[in-house]
């Protein structure tokens, strides 16, 4: 018996490795390319050599340095989602709570409303929020790109959720001590609201990092634009030099893998309590 | 580390003006091109700001994936810049839009008599000269001449005796028996849309066809997709449909020995000549029925309305416009010289030069303007579209009455684009 | 007497809420009504008009004239038509694959928590640089490296193909990245799921003789069943909200055999300064993800 489930448990860890090093081959095969010659990045893709380099060389990194502002890139891709993620959480946790938690004639109609919203996907209004901003003469800078992204409803639900979730003795602690609400939400709710918190900023981070469509559609040239744009530019900017791409692409997500792996556990948290993205 | 992000924050984007003492701004916008170009041209801009001490001008790198869809919603926007350069024909909707100012009485006599003819007509509209280039194209087949030899082709001389279809054909046979995978033609199909009108646009008028009826430009049909424009896209598609054409994933199909032909511009000549030297040969397009065609025209320079001082950016044309500096510019992506002067000054370009070709089929009427109309861009982008469905396999007279369905029913939703009335020429107007 | 005492006062404190209630709200309902609801507002007006950007002819209303244009055109058709390709194929196969992954990981072994990180890794990718990856990945010829997988598992019977330009590859090859971004976020929520489940139903299933996929079917799914609407719900609205990856990969091509939705609305609305085209295009797709909410809302409380 116990030799069986040793046996499973080995097979289960060997299907599981193979599984795994397949899936995350397209992740290996930049990370290894970024750090060969660029012409061995094309020979070698239709062998295993793909993925063990025999010449190590970090040229690529160099030559992205030298040939696209990549270090403009990643300011403005760090402001704009400092930003968003900052502010989000402010203004988000604020309207999660008035509708987790205070009581006022009109907190259900509200509550629709968010959920309504929640259902427009931001594809459906990026042609007139385009056209908008457009015409107001609003483009081409870190604003454009941060606030319509503030106020998000999916965040406003998780903030909602957790605090309906909340222990309510603490802050009617705090009410009868006649504290209002704003200061009962500074002083008691927040300290005590860490993981929700920590979960919406990293879920909102991964869903923001990578936004794609929108700064295409308001930014030009290279000063405001982040590295989603940066990536899809360099791979269009002649000479094609893959192990350059490759380089910047394990530049590119290096922050937010770095990011991810630390908070992961806040993320797992954040989608599994609530189950929601999008 | 807040307190700097907060002030990047508060700096202006994009077009500023001068308020500030010292010298004046000049906002340029410039497309990605190859690097040699786009570094000479960054430093003309450098040249120039060295030269003289009012005006400081300042270049932006736009990509060329989404340079129009730019162009467009920074005019609405307010925000383009005060010079702007653009692919030639985009001009003629520019202007239509009025986004653009008449730069033909700013530029002074001496500088717009020198200009090559091919750049006057590019740069005119509704009689008006908006735009003006410091080059002109060049395109054709880039060979290998030891290749050809081996498979027993024959080499044209000049514009004149060009290949024939058939003997095009032929010639891609005879050249695939020699080689490893039997590909053996690079169309460049790396590139991004506007390539492929600019390269196989004239494929369509050396069989009698073309983009659009040009006595009006009112619609496409019976043109686009008449059966001479078929038969030609039919011969294209026929080149891939026998395997002769490498995707050039690497753009490296020829500098890498892989292909005996490239169907390209001026702007691969320098890397090509480093790869082949005395190999290269350079030759004019196979001729459908009416004679060679190629293409013509290139990136131009306009000045916008939003220029608060177009003077300046008048000052900066002038500039890169010296033989001098249209040398140093041609020399780095090989184009045509924009002035005859410097036609005859450059090595390249003069009697006996290696580009000489370029010049002849430009200065000869081998060359087909692209249309004269605001509704080229959607005229490019159904082209562009319709030549990949060739490409891929789509039967060729149902993916150009698709072209034309597009074109026709852009035309007709803008009233068949009305010449508009020159704009008063105020930086501030602004019109929604 | 006290506890009333407490109600009372409680309940003044609950007219009292209101004005700061609004206050805290405020912020993020102007935010969503300046940046979501009048952008949706006037997709719908824009869409009765015929307004170009930039272009100096008058404005006219022009009724339901965009939606006719819209909806005879064969590349929206077609969209149309990729996009529900696109859910049937990717939602299935998508959720089938997480699925096994999250049963596969939901075991009390060491290292689970290593490999629930590797299969979640690709969702922490911006879809701009996967798409970029794949270009490559995709290479045509014997070197490309799909091509040589291929060629390994079927034992060298596959020719090698170009598959981002082939007109019968092209979208399946988007559909498969797509999945392969994607399966990790639906894992998650599954695993989750999974760990929910009380341990004493399984026990009590076995005590009653249940072998594992009598438990898997008559413990497992029923308890699933939120995470798995949700998962469901969520893939579909995925499908027709495919953009980045079509704009950087094909471009909607070959033959629009790529293209999708909201591809065709950015291509008329931003490069062709069609802005009323592209509004009737973004109104027609939210219906559809509308739609698609509704019937699986309606379906799965249907089947309770």
């Amino acid at each position: 018996m116990q030799r069986r489930r040793l046996i499973g448990n080995l097979l289960n860890y060997l299907f599981m490795t193979v599984f795994a090093l397949l899936f995350i081959s397209p992740i290996l095969f930049m990370i290894v390319g970024s750090f060969k010659p660029d012409a061995q990045v094309l020979s070698d893709m239709g062998t295993l050599n793909a993925f063990f380099p025999d010449e190590v060389t970090v040229q690529n990194y160099r030559d992205v340095f030298e040939r696209a502002p990549f270090g403009r890139y990643l300011f403005n891709s760090a402001v704009v989602n400092g930003f968003i993620v900052g502010l989000g959480l402010l203004v988000n946790s604020l309207a999660g709570y008035a509708l987790a938690r205070l009581r006022w004639r009109g907190r259900r109609l509200v509550l629709n409303f968010v959920l309504a919203v929640m259902v427009i996907p931001f594809e459906a209004i990026a042609v007139p929020l385009f056209y908008q901003v457009t015409v107001l003469g609003w483009r081409n800078d870190y604003w454009v790109q941060i606030f319509p992204f503030i106020a998000y409803p999916l965040s406003i639900y998780l903030f909602y959720s957790f605090f309906l979730g909340m222990p309510k003795e603490l802050e009617e602690a705090a009410r009868i001590d006649g504290a209002g609400p704003l200061r009962t939400f500074f002083v008691i709710i927040v300290p005590n609201a860490k993981p929700a918190f920590a979960s919406v900023a990293i879920v909102t981070l991964l869903l923001f990092w990578g936004l794609y469509l929108w700064p295409l559609l308001v930014t030009a040239g290279e000063s405001v634009r982040p590295l989603p744009l940066g990536i899809a530019t360099f791979y269009t900017l002649p000479p094609l030099q893959w192990g350059d791409i490759l380089a910047f692409g394990v530049m590119m997500v290096a922050p937010i893998l770095i990011v991810f792996l630390l908070f992961q556990r806040w993320f797992v948290r954040g989608v599994a309590s609530t189950g929601l993205k999008g | 580390m807040i307190l700097v992000i907060i002030a990047v924050l508060f700096l202006p984007s994009g077009c500023g003006g001068g308020e500030k003492d010292g010298p004046e701004r000049l906002d340029i916008w410039i497309h990605s091109a190859q690097p040699d170009e786009r570094e000479t041209l960054l430093a003309q801009v450098d040249r120039f700001n060295e030269s003289q001490k009012e005006i400081e001008a300042r270049a932006t790198v736009i990509p060329e994936g989404s340079y129009n869809g730019q162009v467009q919603a920074s005019a609405v926007a307010g925000d383009l810049p005060d010079l702007l350069e653009f692919d030639g024909p985009y001009m003629y909707n520019y202007a239509w839009q009025g986004m653009l100012l008449a730069i033909g009485d700013r530029l002074p006599g001496s500088v717009t008599r020198a200009l090559l003819p091919t750049l006057i007509e590019q740069g005119t509209y509704n009689d008006t000269f908006y735009s003006v280039g410091n080059y002109d194209s060049g395109l054709g087949l880039y060979a290998d001449r030891g290749k050809l030899e081996k498979a027993g082709v024959r080499v044209p001389e000049g514009p004149a005796g060009a290949w024939t279809i058939a003997e095009f054909n032929s010639a891609l046979a005879a050249l695939a028996e020699q080689d490893a995978d039997g590909k053996v033609l690079d169309l460049k199909l790396n590139y991004g849309n506007e390539y492929f009108t600019y390269a196989y646009s004239p494929v369509l008028v050396s069989a009698g066809g073309d983009l659009i009826d040009r006595s009006d430009y009112q619609s496409a049909d019976g043109v686009l997709n008449g059966p001479e424009s078929v038969q030609a896209m039919k011969q294209v598609q026929g080149w891939f449909e026998k395997g002769y054409v490498d995707q050039n994933l690497d753009d490296a199909a020829f500098t890498g020995g892989r292909v005996a032909l490239s169907w390209v511009g001026h702007w691969e000549y320098g890397r090509y000549s480093k790869a082949l030297g005395e190999e290269l040969v350079i030759l004019p397009l196979p001729d459908f029925g009416n004679g060679t065609r190629t293409g013509q025209g290139s990136w131009n320079w306009g000045i916008t309305r939003f220029a608060e001082k177009p003077e300046n950016a008048v000052r900066f044309l002038e500039f890169i416009l010296q033989p001098g500096e249209v040398l140093a510019m041609v020399e780095a992506n090989g184009a045509v010289p924009g002035t005859r002067t410097a036609i005859e000054q450059s090595r390249r370009y003069k009697e006996d030069g290696p580009l000489r070709l370029f010049a002849v089929q430009l200065m000869e009427g081998y060359s087909v303007p692209r249309p004269r109309t605001p509704a080229y861009p959607i005229i490019s982008s159904a082209f562009a579209e319709a030549f990949h469905d060739i490409r891929n396999g789509g039967d060729v007279q149902t993916v150009l009455d698709e072209a034309v369905r597009i074109i026709d029913q852009d035309i007709q939703t803008n009233n068949g684009y009305p010449p508009q009335e020159r704009k008063k020429e105020q930086a501030d107007h602004h019109h929604l | 007497m006290a506890d009333t005492e407490k109600r009372t006062r409680h309940n003044r404190r609950v007219r009292d809420d209101r004005p700061v209630a609004l206050a805290m709200l405020t912020p993020g309902l102007v935010g969503m009504i300046v940046f979501i609801v009048i952008p949706f507002l006037t997709a719908i007006f824009l869409s009765f008009t015929n307004r170009r950007l930039g272009s100096p002819l008058p404005v006219e209303f022009t009724g339901f004239r965009q939606y006719l244009l819209v909806l005879t055109d064969a590349s929206f058709l077609r969209a149309i038509v990729n996009n529900i390709i696109f859910l049937l194929v990717v939602v299935p196969v998508q959720t089938g694959l997480a699925l096994a992954l999250a049963l596969l990981l939901n075991r009390k072994l060491k290292g689970m928590v290593i490999f629930r990180t590797l299969f979640f890794m690709p969702v922490v990718f911006p879809m701009s640089l996967i798409a970029v990856i794949w270009v490559l990945i995709y290479a045509p010829g014997q070197s490309g490296m799909m091509n040589s997988l291929l060629e390994i598992v079927t034992f060298g019977y596959w020719e090698p193909k170009d598959f981002l330009h082939n007109p019968w590859l092209a979208l399946p090859a988007v559909m498969l990245l797509s999945v392969w971004q994607g399966t990790g976020f639906q894992m998650i929520v599954l695993l989750a799921g999974l760990q929910g489940i009380p341990h004493t139903l399984y026990e009590a299933a076995a005590l009653d003789g249940a072998g594992k996929w009598h438990q898997f079917r008559h413990v497992t799914l029923p308890q699933l069943r939120n995470p798995l609407i949700f998962v469901v719900i969520v893939t579909s609205i995925l499908s027709f909200r495919v953009f980045d990856q079509v704009r950087i990969m094909t471009r909607g091509g070959p033959n629009d055999a790529s293209t999708t939705v909201v591809f065709e609305a950015i291509r008329a609305g931003f490069d062709r300064a069609q802005v009323a085209r592209g509004a009737a295009m973004t109104v027609i797709f939210f219906l559809i993800v509308l739609t698609i909410t509704l019937i699986q809302r309606h379906f799965f409380r249907h089947e309770e």
